[in-house]
């Protein structure tokens, strides 16, 4: 049920005709999980939560640094030796009380990540790819999407994987770039909203999903490329999905 | 005519800014040491010390995602061969 606040609050979005106020209420009936409060977490959870999921899980066990400052948005000057995940939370019931936040400040790992996730809807917007494919794991058992968003510098990408329709994370990444990644805040900015963008979208059942394909952004030239993505016949993790 | 190899915006610092690379067709694995002749400096993003092809090398035939057992088969003239890096920061 939307109150009159929120069908105001909404209002430009309930006229699009694929929305409408099911589409609303489908939005406000959501779990969303988004794993790093970090630069593409930051654009994630500002627009979800700005479009009215019902229910987003943060999960980051950094602390505020003053070098996250050029990138991610949801924090300030005065949050450096916070707990992220708190100060995502506390920014986003700022930015919408109409929805519930709950900020988890742990770190991912073998023992937590399947109670972390339960039946919550996965964003990746992790910074290290041992975390990514943990959180794979779990989506490819439990048949949950994954929201995947990378960057390194001007360049970025991003895809949606559905366990058993698309290649799963383990079939595209055997490893990454090694050591200091450079970013810029538009980078993680355009990538994060791609990403938020492809969970509304599966959400309402509307549109196209970015499945089987990865979207690259090169911000040096500004051009967006698409290439197909296929699984990988030796994947250790989806195989029973082939 | 052979393969043009297109290089990610991450790889083009080490071959003076070009995006397309021609190289005589041949296997993807070919063409990239055809490419690593022309500009020696990209050889250690594409290769670690031990002479093992890096696991963050992506490889796209025609726009389409190839994995290990497709790296020795031939391509074709006008086909073209992208060269990526996973990214992995967020």
């Amino acid at each position: 049920m939307l109150s009159k606040r929120e069908l105001a609050r909404y209002e430009r979005q309930l006229i699009l005709p694929e929305w409408g106020k099911e589409g609303q209420r489908k939005l406000k009936k959501s779990k969303v999980l988004v794993a790093g409060a970090g630069g593409l977490g930051s654009t994630v959870l500002t627009y979800l939560a700005i479009a009215g999921v019902g229910k987003i899980r943060i999960i980051d066990s950094d602390k505020v640094e003053l070098s996250n400052l050029n990138r991610q948005v949801l924090y300030s000057d005065s949050d450096i030796g916070k707990k992220k995940a708190v100060c995502a939370g506390e920014r986003l019931e700022s930015l919408n009380p109409y929805i519930q936040i709950e900020a988890i400040d742990e770190v991912i790992t073998e023992n937590n990540v399947f109670e972390l996730v339960a039946d919550y809807l996965i964003v990746d917007a992790l910074d290290n790819l041992p975390t990514r494919h943990l959180l794979n794991s779990v989506a490819v058992k439990r048949n949950l999407p994954l929201f995947h968003g990378a960057v390194h510098g001007l360049e970025g990408r991003a895809t949606t994987i559905i366990p058993g329709k698309t290649p799963c994370l383990r079939c595209l990444y055997k490893g990454v770039i090694p050591g200091k990644i450079p970013v810029v805040g538009i980078t993680p900015g355009i990538i994060g909203c791609i990403q938020a963008a492809e969970l509304v979208k599966y959400i309402l059942g509307v549109g196209e999903l970015l499945t089987n394909r990865l979207t690259i952004f090169d911000g040096l030239s500004l051009r967006f490329s698409e290439v197909r993505l296929k699984k990988d016949p030796k994947c250790e993790e989806c195989k029973s999905c082939h | 005519m052979g393969v043009n190899v297109r290089i990610s915006s991450l790889l083009r610092k080490f071959t003076d800014g070009q995006e397309l690379v021609e190289v005589p067709s041949n296997s993807p694995l070919e063409c990239l040491h055809s490419v690593i002749e022309q500009f020696p400096k990209i050889k250690k993003w594409l290769y670690d010390n031990q002479g093992e092809l890096r696991p963050q090398v992506w490889f796209f035939v025609n726009k389409e995602r190839i994995y290990a057992d497709d790296l020795n088969k031939p391509l074709n003239d006008g086909d073209e061969l992208l060269i990526l890096l996973a990214a992995g920061g967020g």
